[in-house]
């Protein structure tokens, strides 16, 4: 891994349709993917690339899915992808107020092992309906980065490129465990030494 | 590779595998951990977004935003900017300048660049650099370019969803549904990000009933273009005769093929501001890529059609088809040329109907006839992407709707007594 | 007192007890047993039902809505 500065890491975007990746992707890329306020409006995957510290990485907008068990050829597209990229990160996008079918994709990606960061997206949308998502807590108890944005604003976007190195591969018993107030010695961020983000 | 440390990890967590019912128990625990609601009081858009969602006021909504699109579209693109400024800038100034510059108007390339010498407007010289600069920049760009702006505006406001609830009872005995209008709207504007569009519906059923249609029925942007400045008086009739074939061969592949027809399950998100950047992102990037993409089509398109008609091919190919377009469709057989022109560019072939001395019914049917004819190239190349098997049925159907549809029209207007 | 979904009036509100169709779709779309809507709309002819669930409105085919059962426990005008 001594090139690793030089090695483009794949990144994929994944969530349910409609909670603002393509917006996301459009910040950290400065592509231009389409982005409107309809579930479905990508329906093939888009590339970009992003340059955060010295690494490379491959930014790619899959389509929008509810689920793995895909419903349409969108989300045949996502399927796919997870499966073709299999040492990707995957970057899982949720809709701050409909954070449970974010979670029940991102318990999804989480089984198949994949080193996991979640963005919670639309936190201004969730401002208006007052409902208040506590990150943090998500972020202890998923063992997994949570960052939560606003991509419509550009809120969060430069700590959510920091975060991604810090991706990890989640592990779903300790996250039982911790839901039952166990504690789970093992630290949850590996690699938040001093980096002062905390 | 990169993330070979990922890759070792894999395994340590790799059976664990949940039944979707542990999955949701799961993600209950984690958001009442984590999501906490406050008392939330409905706002403006909520109220805007149930009145338009609910039929006694939202089909009104419907109608009035539909006529209002197709208005500000008419005015705009064909009113304001064709006839206002752009005629007169091309027939005035354009034109004659290239006719006068030009050399020797009686030879090849004088036929195949500028056209017609005695000709006095653009739609009628017929060279790559009169007709096929007028008709895509003078015609089509105009209507793009308006059309988009509110394409983008129903888009970014959420409206569409809630457009493809109401529409959804129709849609759905045509075998599709609701969410079907997503990719009919697309495709008024082009049919290419149309039928990548179509993946959004759920069965292949749907998705080749849906293709089919698109290629068939939905004029594109440029086409309408063309359209309104042709012949405005007559645009709504034959959109009429569209949208009636449209849901008469929709019913009947609905019941032909086989294979399922989900109902629709979709969200309706909450009304939006369009953002201002995005709008002008979106937009300027469609309209960047016509540019890039259709303008070049259709000057290639005029190039193509004059050189055979140089070599006579054409006129051979309109000798040989005429007794099946004079007596099965009835249309002049002067409309071979356009015809064969159609499968480059549709617009390009209506401005060239235009020409052709026909009466009103004639017109009529002609313009119906190409609309409903082969998709363009492009349209071509991403139906091929989308699967061979379906292009093959789609073009089958395509064949029999022409013949059928064609035929009808031509009987209704037998019996009308107009043809 | 229990109903099928399509049965609710406007404005009515309901907890899902059963789903006897496609669950995992509905599932995926937050529409799970136990959770609370809201009657928003339905369609004139045979149209598509529009439901309230939490913040999130959700349109579902009429069949897909006859074969989900409900508690009625209020109204809210």
């Amino acid at each position: 891994m001594a090139d690793s500065t030089k090695n483009k890491i794949t990144v994929l975007m994944v969530g349910n349709p409609n909670v603002g990746k393509s917006a996301l992707f459009n910040r950290m890329t400065g592509s231009n993917a389409v982005v409107s306020n309809y579930p479905g409006t990508t329906v093939d995957f888009t590339k970009g690339t992003l340059i955060e510290g010295r690494q490379e990485y491959e930014i790619i907008d899959v389509p929008g899915t509810y689920s793995l068990e895909p419903r349409d050829a969108a989300e045949e597209v996502a399927v796919r992808m997870l499966r073709d990229c299999p040492d990707a990160i995957v970057m899982i996008v949720f809709d701050a107020t409909k954070i449970d079918r974010g979670l029940y994709i991102a318990l999804e990606v989480m089984e198949r092992g994949m080193p996991c960061i979640v963005a919670v997206n639309m936190m201004d949308a969730a401002h208006d309906k007052k409902i208040t998502v506590d990150t943090a807590g998500l972020q202890r108890l998923l063992g997994v980065p949570v960052v939560a944005t606003t991509a419509t604003s550009g809120e969060g976007i430069r700590e959510l490129a920091e975060q991604i190195r810090k991706a990890q591969v989640a592990d779903l018993d300790a996250i039982l465990k911790r839901l039952n107030g166990e504690n789970t010695a093992k630290k949850q961020v590996s690699g938040c030494g001093g980096c002062g983000g905390c | 590779m990169v993330a070979v440390g990922g890759a070792e990890q894999m395994v340590l967590s790799s059976d664990a595998v949940l039944s979707s019912d542990a999955r949701w128990e799961m993600v209950d625990r984690l958001t009442r951990q984590t999501v906490t609601y406050g008392t939330y009081k409905r706002t403006l858009g909520d109220v805007l977004g149930e009145l338009t969602v609910k039929p006694l006021t939202g089909i009104p909504v419907a109608v009035a935003a539909l006529f209002a699109f197709w208005s500000i579209f008419c005015s705009f693109a064909g009113a304001l900017v064709t006839d206002g400024f752009m005629v007169k800038l091309f027939d005035a100034h354009w034109l004659p300048w290239l006719q006068s510059l030009w050399p020797d108007p009686a030879s090849w390339h004088y036929f195949v660049f500028v056209g017609d010498p005695l000709a006095d407007n653009c739609f009628e010289a017929f060279g790559v650099l009169t007709s096929g600069l007028f008709v895509s920049i003078g015609v089509v760009l105009p209507a793009i370019l308006i059309f988009y702006l509110m394409m983008t505006v129903l888009e970014d406001s959420g409206y569409l969803p809630r457009l493809a609830v109401l529409v959804d009872s129709v849609l759905h005995r045509v075998g599709l549904h609701g969410y079907a209008i997503v990719p009919a709207i697309l495709g008024l504007g082009c049919n290419v990000p149309a039928v990548t569009a179509t993946r959004i519906l759920e069965t292949r059923k749907q998705r080749f009933i849906m293709m089919s249609l698109l290629a068939i029925f939905i004029p594109c942007g440029a086409q309408l273009g063309v359209m309104l400045e042709v012949i405005p008086d007559m645009v709504g009739m034959v959109f009429l005769c569209l949208i009636v074939g449209f849901c008469l061969f929709g019913y009947i592949l609905n019941k032909v093929i086989p294979g399922e027809n989900p109902e629709i399950l979709v969200d309706v998100p909450p009304y939006h501001w369009p953002v201002k950047e995005n709008v002008a992102k979106k937009l300027c990037n469609r309209t960047k890529g016509f540019l890039k993409e259709a303008v070049p089509f259709v000057l290639f398109g005029v190039l193509v059609v004059n050189l055979l008609y140089l070599g006579g091919v054409i006129q051979a190919l309109a000798a040989f088809f005429e007794p099946l377009f004079v007596t099965w469709f009835g249309v002049p057989k002067e409309t071979v040329g356009p015809l064969i022109a159609a499968f480059l560019r549709k617009d390009l072939a209506i401005a060239q109907l235009s020409v052709i001395p026909m009466t009103a019914y004639q017109m009529f049917a002609s313009v119906v006839l190409i609309s409903i004819y082969f998709p363009c190239v492009a349209t071509f190349v991403v139906m091929l992407r989308e699967g061979w098997k379906e292009l093959i049925a789609a073009l089958a159907v395509l064949f029999v709707v022409v013949f059928a549809y064609g035929g009808l029209i031509h009987a209704i207007g037998i019996l009308l007594g107009v043809a | 007192m229990q109903k099928k979904l399509f049965e609710l009036e406007f404005g009515d509100m309901a907890v899902v007890r059963e789903i006897h169709t496609s669950h995992h779709d509905l599932n995926c779309m937050g529409l799970r047993v136990g959770k609370e809507l809201k009657m928003i709309t339905k369609q004139p002819i045979k149209g598509p039902v529009v439901v309230l669930l939490g913040e999130v409105e959700i349109a579902m085919g009429l069949d897909m809505a006859a074969e989900i059962l409900v508690d009625v426990i209020g109204t809210d005008a």
